[in-house]
């Protein structure tokens, strides 16, 4: 089994780190150069984890588990102004961040206010890309049991955050409200604060490992991690692409940020060394992300084999 | 402890939590904005069924217009006056009021902090800001980011000593802004 683990230390010797890892037969998730810092986000096999905290530690570089790495959280606000950003906004999305999560901040078109909140077709599609939701709400009891209509829809997990306590059976399309975080105009920095954004992680963890299991039942063909290896190596045009993170890893496949019409056959074309290729085994669609390619692994059930 | 006399908030139905809050997050505006000191009494009122939401407030004394002889020293030097500024916050503002007033050519600016006008009318009396009208343009924009963002109809009436700002999701009636009066005179005669 693949641990996730993020290590964080000197650029200096880093590709130690990056070696020992691909030696170990792990996966290099993410990898963020700030200055002389760096920040890698790593899949690496249960049983190899003290050969890497060994490294980690001879390296003066900390190694901590980040249970969210490989998995897409999007944190919906129901607009982009002023009275839901930055601080609540922004606080839940680095949480989740600093747990590993890749996470994408979403500002509805049209979800203010308690009658007329609303979400589109395109909106809704958008975050069943993602692997979980976090709906961030207020204070008013009353608007949170309300705006259950704009996350009815969604096919993932969605974990509702409000000001006051709400009982779960108010709301039933939600998998877990976590209270005590509504509108609030300061950055988090009490106790009480950190630890509503401790609950929250908590709780989108659930929700993934609700997925996984859902997953585990009819399991994919092949895991988004050898996938993303494999895109990584033949499509070559992939290193200029100018996102932070070129190939976003989801728990039942990947986002390739290449366009979509004129990578679509290459990204298909992808084999593996059993000789089979991506678009036997998974549906390369365009995503609703601008024109990215949205890899999608079918189950055993469908492909008949897992390798 | 709040620094305004009175601060009441009312918020309808099983809201005590929204109240509270709200609460902290008015002091957190209007603390950042710098308005807290200007507002004596401040009651706020929510309906969340109907909905609406509506500040009435008490302003502090009004507020001087900000002149030259405050924001710097003028002293009197041959062929005109010189000012020695003090407060560079208005110095743009300043500026721009000497150059309206006597003309680009007769001011001079030798050094950062010393402006010389040659002129023998003194400028001391001149109105470098008008402060109270600042004031009300940052309190509209406090009250507007104060207000939960769906409540798009807004009213904002300002006299001399009070301000009174409602807003709602659906269009504001007559009979709705007179209830809102009527709740708030409740609240200051309770």
């Amino acid at each position: 089994m693949l641990e996730p683990v993020m290590f964080t230390g000197g650029l200096y010797k880093h590709d130690l780190v990056v070696e020992l890892v691909e030696d170990l037969g792990g996966y290099i998730l993410q990898k963020n150069v700030t200055q002389t810092e760096i920040i890698l986000l790593i899949l690496v096999p249960s049983e190899d984890l003290a050969a890497l905290q060994g490294l980690a530690k001879e390296l003066r570089g900390e190694l901590v588990r980040a249970p969210l790495a490989g998995t897409e959280v999007a944190v919906v606000t129901p607009t982009l102004a002023i009275h839901h950003l930055p601080h609540t906004a922004c606080d839940i999305a680095e949480y989740l961040r600093r747990h590993g999560s890749k996470t994408n901040m979403l500002g509805l078109a049209r979800g203010v206010g308690r009658e007329i909140a609303q979400i589109n077709e395109y909106e809704t599609a958008l975050i069943n890309e993602h692997d979980a939701a976090v709906f961030i709400f207020g204070n008013f009891r009353d608007c949170i049991i309300k705006k259950e209509s704009l996350y009815r829809n969604m096919s993932v997990p969605v974990v509702v955050t409000g000001g006051p306590e709400v009982d779960s059976k108010d709301l039933p399309y939600a998998f877990e409200y976590v209270s005590s975080i509504g509108r609030v105009a300061h950055r988090a920095r009490k106790a009480t604060e950190i630890g509503s954004l401790d609950r929250i992680v908590e709780a989108v963890g659930r929700a993934l490992d609700k997925t996984r299991a859902a997953i585990s039942k009819d399991p994919l063909t092949t895991s988004p991690p050898r996938i993303m290896d494999a895109v990584r190596e033949q499509v070559p045009d992939i290193e200029f692409s100018y996102s932070p993170l070129p190939i976003a890893l989801n728990l039942n496949g990947i986002r390739v940020k290449l366009p979509y019409e004129a990578y679509k056959d290459a990204v298909k074309a992808v084999t593996f060394d059993e000789g089979v290729k991506l678009g036997e085994i998974a549906t390369v669609m365009p995503s609703r992300m601008k024109d990215y390619i949205l890899v999608r692994i079918l189950p055993a059930s469908e492909t008949g084999f897992v390798f | 402890m709040d620094p305004m006399e009175v601060f009441k908030i009312a918020v309808t139905g099983e809201e005590e939590f929204a109240a509270r809050k709200y609460r902290e997050l008015i002091m957190d505006i209007l603390q950042d904005l710098g308005l807290i000191r200007s507002i004596g009494r401040l009651y706020v009122y929510v309906d969340i069924k109907k909905p609406y939401f509506a500040v009435y407030g008490l302003l502090r004394s009004g507020i001087p217009p900000l002149t030259v002889k405050s924001v710097g020293d003028v002293l009197r030097v041959s062929g005109g006056y010189q000012i020695k500024i003090n407060d560079e916050e208005h110095m743009a503002d300043l500026l721009r009021v000497l150059w309206e007033h006597y003309g680009r050519e007769r001011v001079e600016q030798p050094a950062r902090d010393i402006v010389i006008i040659a002129s023998d009318t003194s400028p001391s009396e001149l109105m470098v800001a008008d402060l109270e009208a600042e004031f009300l343009q940052d309190l509209t924009d406090a009250l507007v980011r104060i207000t939960p963002e769906g409540f798009r109809n807004r009213r904002n009436i300002i006299t001399k000593d009070s301000f009174l700002f409602i807003a709602a999701e659906e269009s504001l009636t007559a009979e709705m802004v007179s209830e809102i009066k009527a709740k708030i005179r409740e609240m200051e005669n309770a």
